[in-house]
């Protein structure tokens, strides 16, 4: 009797500690969109909700301030639809390539290779795109400035690239073999079965990665801050590629550090970020309703056939139009010539000339995404393995980085994220242990989940908008070590809720029904047998977060660092040197210093792979334990 | 009767595993054969070479000689072959499409666009398969939501459609409930009229309802094969018929 008192006791206190967590957790996200929302309000009363939207003048600064987001509406929508008009095509075919076409062993190494890739920080894409992209197309177009909307997008294509296509080749891998057989058994050719029922059997798991890569695009701020050219108007004419452009999270990262607290430009940046948060909600809706069509097996895409040929003519119709305008009569006429031609050859050809046709420019698409890739880390390795020296990786930088080494960055990483995961682990992995084994549908778990997913698609921009305002000005900790931690600790926690519950829910229930029903109680069913199952899932779900955070910039350049320190410090409300940060402070405002640029890239991707390849070969060696 | 298709010699290995041993087996036009034989014996093997469907496994080596009207299947080309050497499979395996869609999807790929033609063929091969009263209102509706011997049947349609010649049948009934199994075996005794069938069975009495050829595999050899009143009422192999009688393993 004694003894079960004394488990009942133990139990309510270990239930309570998960409650705990999860009320930290859910007060946490509630007060930060709280926060962020409040924050906003001047702004719409000084302007109108309309006429923050739709004035396209943004002149936060001005004698007569004018604070219109209409222009960095529509280059963020400008930006985000370049990026996917190429990085959409070249993903899906990367994907098919690795599904179908690729003997098994090409595709166990190529598809964790792209998965490293989409681990990249963006600091170090954008370094790229500056120091490369831009210079290659001012020579090529033969332009002043390569600093464009062209650049931005293909940069943030690029980006967005190893997302698609991760997600879209496990949406094509996982639909069921039967199909194949079925579609061969009737004479179908392979790409026939390809293209008329596998990739349609994927469709929704396709356009959820789109989504993700979209949302991507949209929440980047380094890379496009770093070559968008960051003027705030809208291209004219409005398909002129050429023309800068600057994007609401551009526009948070410019001019936050710069701002007087509490001043309409200051509340105005709030606005910003609001639209932010407003623009990641719709995102998600759109992405839930994907994934309950998955879940519940129709197709999102039921369109009528009638109805489609009415849009696709439409379609048509449109494009021509903006070809006549951009191109001219006659080169339009020629295009048009060339595509009906092909529609047409694609008639008399053999199916297995199509065939043929087909693979090959799957092929040929897949050979360019892994070109690029290889390309980027090719550039960024040779030119830096050189600047890579002991003095360079052991002492401070002197003579505005142009001197010394990186030393102190290494190390302020090193604490950032360290102390952010010490936050954020507890409280993630408690939260997710509530949500998941302790608890039905109620209030708190609906508030977490809904306040979690809304955060984990949130520009990391936006935590950093949300320390400067709180915690460096409001609570007075200035610029430090903390504050960062907390941000990217903000930032990494979503992440860290979901895939534990997702690694907690892959634990089979009868597991813990043979626990239970072995008089065992739950908390000794949970750290005995359902926590060792999810062990390895938890695990990977937490060091990819790790490596996020090493990776990241936004959150932190407004809240924890600083561009040169000669010492390393322990004292939490001190400023540190991050490598991502240094990174950017010298693409952006250190003249000569393309070496230490170089050094410090490839500094940070080796940290950051490193992390990744951990992960990666944990999940590995996991999936293997299974078979 | 004719010999429409026949294995020579004809031997099987994944790797370096072997699973069909020196097969010769006759198939007779617009007869039954059914393929009976403990699993693992390789009789969805042996089924699954008639129309190539091994060509997707890896490591499959082929040897010796599958005719099929006098030609050589093993040079031919696979997507022509599979046109007239249709095949149903073991689980209902509806695309993810509408019932209509999943009908026309042969005849599409292989080149047909007319509409007036395609809809002739989707009702055509619906009532040989005995599915066009039950679902010809609902052409345009999912096929998913049909249910599983109705999915089987869709199926079989789709085979149909094709206008095959042979009609190759991997355990057509092992997902399905006594019912819906009645109306596959039905069926297939109509579809004798019109095709030759050869099916893959482990239900005994389903091969001597409905097949006039039985051949009995054994670890990946073919013990013994005759009409199917002869192997049920007097095998002449023990093998058999221990197999027949249930005592075997």
């Amino acid at each position: 009797m004694n003894t079960h008192l004394k488990s009942g006791w133990k139990e309510t206190g270990i239930k309570s500690v998960w409650l705990a967590t999860a009320l930290i957790a859910a007060s946490v996200v509630v007060f930060i969109l709280g926060y962020l929302v409040l924050t906003s309000i001047p702004i719409f009363f000084e302007t109108g909700v309309s006429g923050f939207l739709f004035n396209s003048v943004w002149n936060p600064t001005g004698v007569v301030p004018s604070y219109g987001i209409a222009a960095l509406l529509i280059d963020t929508l400008l930006v985000t639809f370049g990026a996917m008009i190429f990085a959409v095509p070249l993903g899906i075919i990367c994907a098919v390539f690795l599904a179908y076409l690729a003997p098994q062993k090409v595709r166990d190494i190529v598809k964790p290779a792209i998965e490293l890739l989409a681990g990249i920080p963006s600091v170090v894409y954008g370094f790229f795109g500056m120091v490369v992209l831009c210079s290659l197309l001012q020579n090529v177009l033969d332009i002043p400035s390569g600093f464009s909307w062209l650049a931005a997008s293909i940069l943030l294509g690029i980006m967005a690239l190893p997302t698609i296509v991760s997600v879209s080749e496990d949406a094509l891998y996982v639909v069921p073999k039967d199909y194949t057989e079925a579609s061969l058994g009737l004479g179908a050719t392979k790409w026939q079965t390809i293209s008329r029922v596998l990739i349609p059997a994927a469709a929704s798991g396709i356009s959820a990665a789109v989504i993700l890569g979209m949302g991507r695009a949209i929440g980047e701020t380094m890379a496009v801050m770093m070559v968008a050219g960051n003027a705030a108007v809208i291209p004219s004419p409005i398909w002129d590629v050429l023309s800068p452009v600057r994007t609401l999270t551009a526009t948070l990262g410019i001019e936050l550090a710069e701002v007087a607290s509490g001043s309409m430009h200051y509340y105005a940046l709030f606005g910003v970020a609001a639209v932010l948060l407003l623009i990641t909600l719709v995102i998600n809706l759109i992405s839930v309703r994907i994934t309950k069509k998955i879940q519940s097996g129709g197709s999102v895409f039921s369109i009528p056939a009638q109805i489609k040929k009415i849009l696709m003519l439409c379609g048509m119709i449109f494009a021509v139009c903006i070809l006549m305008y951009a191109l001219g009569i006659i080169p339009t006429l020629i295009l048009t010539v060339i595509v009906f031609g092909l529609f047409f050859l694609r008639r008399i050809m053999s199916h297995k000339s199509i065939e043929r046709t087909a693979f090959g420019i799957i092929y040929a698409g897949t050979f360019l995404v892994i070109g690029i890739l290889f390309v980027i880390l090719a550039n960024i390795f040779i030119n830096g393995i050189p600047a890579i020296s002991w003095e360079f990786l052991t002492t401070a930088p002197r003579n505005m980085g142009l001197e010394g080494g990186i030393y102190p960055a290494i190390i302020g990483t090193l604490q950032l994220v360290g102390g952010a995961i010490l936050l954020a682990l507890p409280i993630g992995i408690g939260s997710a242990i509530y949500l998941h084994e302790y608890s039905r549908n109620n209030l708190l778990t609906r508030l977490l989940r809904t306040g979690n997913d809304l955060l984990a698609g949130t520009p990391s921009v936006v935590f950093g908008v949300f320390g400067f305002a709180f915690l460096v000005i409001f609570l007075g900790w200035g610029v430090c070590m903390l504050a960062g931690m907390i941000c990217l600790a903000l930032m990494v926690l979503p992440t860290i809720i979901k895939t534990t519950e997702e690694a907690l829910r892959s634990v089979p229930n009868s597991l813990r029904e043979a626990s239970l029903g072995l008089g065992a109680t739950k908390w000794q069913t949970l750290k005995k047998v359902v926590l060792p199952s999810a062990a390895p899932g938890i695990l990977t779900g937490t060091i990819l977060s790790i490596g996020r955070a090493a990776g990241e910039t936004a959150p932190i350049m407004f809240t924890a660092v600083v561009f040169s320190k000669r010492f390393i410090s322990m004292d939490l409300f001190d400023p540190v040197m991050a490598l991502p940060f240094h990174l950017y402070v010298l693409s952006t405002s250190v003249p000569g210093s393309e070496t230490q640029q170089y050094g410090t890239a490839v500094v940070l991707i080796c940290l950051v792979m490193a992390i990744y390849l951990v992960a990666i070969v944990i999940r590995k060696r996991f999936q293997k334990r299974l078979l | 009767m004719t010999s429409i298709l026949s294995t020579k010699n004809l031997n099987l290995s994944y790797g370096s595993k072997q699973v069909l041993y020196d097969i010769d087996l006759p198939f007779e036009e617009k007869s039954v054969t059914a393929l009976i034989g403990p699993s693992g014996c390789g009789k969805s093997t042996l089924l699954r070479c008639m129309n190539r469907m091994n060509d997707l496994i890896p490591d499959c080596k082929i040897t010796g000689d599958i005719l099929y009207r006098g030609e050589n299947i093993t040079k031919s080309d696979p997507v022509l072959l599979r046109r007239k050497i249709g095949m149903v499979f073991q689980r209902p395996n509806p695309f993810p499409k509408s019932i209509y869609d999943n009908i026309a999807y042969g005849p599409r790929a292989h080149g047909t666009k007319d509409v007036k033609i395609l809809d002739d063929i989707v009702e055509n091969s619906l009532k040989g398969a005995v599915l066009w009263d039950e679902v010809k209102d609902r052409l345009h509706e999912s096929a998913l939501g049909l249910s599983g011997g109705q999915q089987q049947r869709l199926c079989i349609a789709r085979t149909l459609a094709v206008n095959p010649d042979v009609i190759l049948m991997d355990e057509p009934c092992s997902a399905l409930d006594p019912i819906a199994t009645t109306k596959i075996e039905q069926l297939i005794l109509d579809l004798k009229k019109n095709y030759t069938v050869i099916i893959v069975t482990h239900n005994m009495q389903q091969a001597a309802r409905i097949s006039d050829i039985t051949g009995f595999m054994y670890l990946g050899k073919l013990i013994e094969t005759g009409k199917t009143e002869l192997i049920f009422s007097n095998p002449q192999e023990e093998l058999t018929e221990r197999y027949i009688t249930g005592r075997f393993g």
